[in-house]
């Protein structure tokens, strides 16, 4: 049981750090638009949300401390109380308090700072001009003291709500088999429901079995309600946020009194009848005048909702990598089974492979698909930084966010917080210029920092830019110099003389800042980077801006390949950035003096043999297939020996020893057991322009497979 | 908290104390089962109850559902504290526990 209640424990601590992700950035972007009511009522319902949950798992010290900040934005809602920086910067950092509240009990975190507390009540205190006692007293644990028995003819309503804004909800609410044993409790929840607004309920035992068959931990009693109340769907959903896996729940908009009146009775059976299963008429009949009086001072409008079918499940990320490995090695698997099958000359096996195929084909991708995930909120948790960071550092910043829709593979999502992190905290440290000096240079005196996600084939480019002073790319030099870098009269170009920034320990900073400064940050950004798979590509402009894009794969476990050799060896490359494939005879070589270039529907496209790229010493075949490839840099061919066919590639690392290997983005295991290098086109293309532009410069070209920068 | 049973010759009492709630369900039923199967009037006291929960409301309307469907008169007795009966209120689960005396 106590393990249960754990468990439970650590669910709650889970889905209120999602609250309080959400909390800050309402919070940021309220901070920015002050008047906006529903910024407030998305702050007020998050606090709500965190103080009625926390108290129901617990964590009442939250619960109290929440309740305070709860009020504050009462007040706000009600129009009572005006926001300021003050109130902002007082609910910033009573959410870190409340962040140190969930954690407490977690081995290994520092533990709450009491007087820190107290002060933030104090300040929030002097704000509503609530005396001591009402505000720090009022525990959550008696919610009738403050707002009435919510489930009675409305007296839950806020007096201060505009009636206009009332709807009635019908509710149904069925707890699960395992709801008690969860440690979940029905009646607070129906209790924190009752003080969103009018509450009319039914309660129904006709699922409960005889006395015999009676499981007597397990609650089979369900609920029909109807909730006159100015939240909106998500407001009501969030009441039952924490036990919405484990009971079944409806919440549809209320368009009609029959509809109404027909819900009621159809969820207590015929209340005539003397049936002894029947609950009998309760306080539904005295809530329903009261109802009646806020549908008739609402004004008649109605709000017509699509039904909420909208289900989820939270599944931990360990089982979610767990189903993904074993995908990965079904496909491994189907892929040593087609091969088998197309040395048999047997239709009735090749029919039932080829089935598997398109089964393990679609597993895969519904899958990967499930990993996917929005980066909305990675991005949304740096307005507190760049927020925090400008009051420190005096500057004025505002950061503005595009593509927070696009998805991307979890696993890349949760190793990209550290870097991104990182590039904002230099960008505001060293990129922008303080207010005054901008105005002197004729900019805004506030500066952006734009953050952005969109995809670009098997890849998400993820972009910060700012538009600061721009890198000094002499200074960078000077410093690659004295650091023993370069030699002394290199000429760098501009994208090598960016590279050196994200040298271990390399920093043009004269000061070292808390902020930064000690040249640890680029480097950090450059391993995860790496460790992604990724590339970082950094452009500036002196005194408009820098603008560093991190590319990175779209996922790290299973892509669509195209599976091609040269010579004795195969390759893959990823199926999302190949366009065509078409065939380069002798006479195409010709035609084009020997020059690396083919001619595709009056369009020249360079190419680079990868025989010859990778020094493959195997003479090349009379036919040759150029695989036409889109790179960031342009379209390319890469010239292969044969197409071999599609390939589901599940992709391994090449580990340790390999890690600093360019042109390959790992490893795939192929269906007759040997091993598939999987091509980065990017690399390979950028690869070959830095080839070529060292030919240029009377240098070899270097080895294919060289070490990284 | 604590449930006792007393039998007599004329009926079974079983008595509620403190909060009843999932912990002692089990017993509860146990309880309710061994009353009802005594063949006897079953009489429940709530009047000592300082909470109780959805688990022993419906063990309690199971246990009434059986006594009467054998013949038998079941009985809830005394008046529950204010603060558990609006706590059920709230629910509506009060009129389930309306006290009946047979008597």
């Amino acid at each position: 049981m106590a393990r249960k209640a754990d468990q439970f424990k650590n669910a709650f601590r889970e889905e209120a750090r999602e609250v309080l992700v959400d909390l800050e950035s309402a919070l940021l972007e309220l901070n920015e638009n002050r008047g906006d009511a529903e910024l407030v009522g998305r702050v007020f319902r998050a606090l709500h949300t965190i103080k009625g949950s926390g108290a129901m798992f617990g964590f009442e010290d939250l619960a109290a401390f929440t309740h305070n900040l709860e009020n504050a934005f009462d007040e706000v809602r009600n129009g009572r109380l005006k926001i300021g920086a003050e109130l902002i910067d007082l609910t910033l950092a009573a959410l870190d308090q409340i962040r140190a509240m969930l954690e407490e009990s977690q081995a290994a975190t520092p533990p709450v700072d009491q007087a820190v507390c107290a002060e933030i009540l104090a300040g929030v205190r002097h704000l509503t001009g609530k005396p001591e006692k009402e505000s720090a007293g009022a525990r959550p644990a008696k919610p009738e003291s403050d707002n009435g028995a919510g489930c009675e003819a409305g007296s839950g309503i806020d007096s201060g709500v505009d009636m206009d804004q009332i709807h009635e909800w019908s509710i149904h609410f069925a707890p699960g088999a395992d709801f008690m044993l969860n440690g979940a409790n029905p009646l607070l929840l129906l209790r924190e429901l009752g003080l969103l607004g009018g509450l009319a309920l039914r309660a129904s035992m006709a699922a409960v079995p005889p006395l015999e068959e009676l499981d007597p931990e397990r609650c089979y009693l369900s609920w029909d309600m109807v909730l006159a109340t100015s939240a909106e769907r998500d407001g009501i959903r969030d009441v039952f946020i924490f036990v919405e896996d484990s009971c079944e729940l409806t919440i549809e908009a209320v368009t009609s009194a029959a509809s109404r009146s027909d819900r009621m009775t159809a969820a207590g059976e015929d209340p005539n009848s003397a049936q002894t299963n029947t609950a009998s008429v309760n306080t539904a009949d005295l809530t329903a005048k009261g109802l009646e009086d806020i549908r008739a001072t609402s004004g008649g409008r109605r709000h017509y909702d699509a039904p909420d079918n909208a289900s989820s499940l939270r599944v931990p990320a360990a089982k979610l990598d767990q189903f993904v490995n074993l995908v990965g090695e079904l496909v491994t698997v189907q892929a040593r089974l087609s091969e088998i099958v197309a040395q048999r000359d047997d239709v009735e096996i090749a029919a039932v492979s080829e089935e598997i195929e398109r089964l393990t084909s679609s597993l895969r991708e519904n899958s990967m698909n499930i990993r996917m995930m929005p980066i909305r909120a990675t991005f949304e948790k740096f307005r507190r930084l760049v927020h925090d960071l400008a009051r420190d550092l005096g500057k004025k910043v505002e950061l503005t966010i595009a593509g927070a829709e696009t998805e991307l593979d979890k696993t890349v999502i949760d190793q990209l917080g550290d870097p991104l992190m990182h590039l904002i905290r230099n960008s505001m440290d060293h990129g922008i210029e303080l207010p005054d000096l901008r105005v002197a240079r004729g900019k805004r005196s506030t500066a952006t920092i734009h953050l952005s996600a969109r995809h670009s084939g098997a890849s998400v480019l993820i972009e910060v830019s700012d538009d600061g002073g721009g890198i000094d790319a002499e200074a960078v030099q000077r410093r690659a110099v004295e650091r023993g870098l370069v030699v002394a009269g290199t000429q760098l170009s501009e994208r090598e003389t960016f590279a050196m920034l994200f040298q271990p320990g390399f920093s043009t900073a004269r000061q070292v800042t808390d902020v930064s400064g000690r040249g640890v940050g680029m480097d950090v950004v450059r391993q995860r980077v790496d460790s992604l798979r990724g590339s970082i590509d950094v452009t500036s402009q002196p005194g408009r801006g820098t603008r560093v894009t991190l590319r990175l794969p779209l996922t790290l476990a299973i892509i669509d390949g195209l599976l091609v050799s040269v010579g004795e060896a195969c390759y893959v490359l990823p199926l999302a950035n190949i366009l065509e494939c078409i065939e380069l005879t002798l006479a195409d070589i010709q035609r084009a003096n020997g020059k690396h270039m083919a001619n595709v529907r009056e369009e020249i496209v360079p190419y680079i043999r990868l025989r010859e790229h990778f020094n493959i010493p195997t003479p090349r075949p009379e036919i040759e297939q150029i695989m036409v490839v889109q790179t960031e840099q342009g379209r390319y061919g890469f010239v292969v020996d044969r197409v071999l066919g599609n390939c589901q590639t599940v992709i391994k690392n090449l580990g340790r020893f390999y890690r600093h290997v360019q042109l390959v983005s790992g490893a795939t295991i192929l269906g007759n057991g040997r091993v598939a290098l999987i091509l980065d086109p990017e690399r390979l293309a950028e690869d070959a322009v830095r080839a070529i532009s060292h030919c240029a410069r009377g240098r070899p070209a270097g080895a294919a497979l060289r070490a990284g920068r | 908290m604590g449930i006792t049973l007393k039998q007599s010759k004329k009926s079974s009492v079983i008595r509620l104390e403190g909060a009843v709630d999932i912990g002692s369900a089990a017993e509860l039923k146990t309880m309710l089962l061994r009353a009802c199967g005594s063949g006897r009037e079953v009489r429940v006291m709530l009047d000592e109850v300082t909470d109780l929960d959805v688990t022993a409301v419906q063990l309690i309307w199971a246990a009434r559902r059986l006594a009467e469907g054998a013949g038998m008169a079941f009985t809830l007795a005394g008046t529950m504290p204010e603060s558990v009966s609006s706590a059920l209120g709230l629910a509506a689960l009060q009129q389930f526990l309306v006290p009946l005396d047979a008597s």
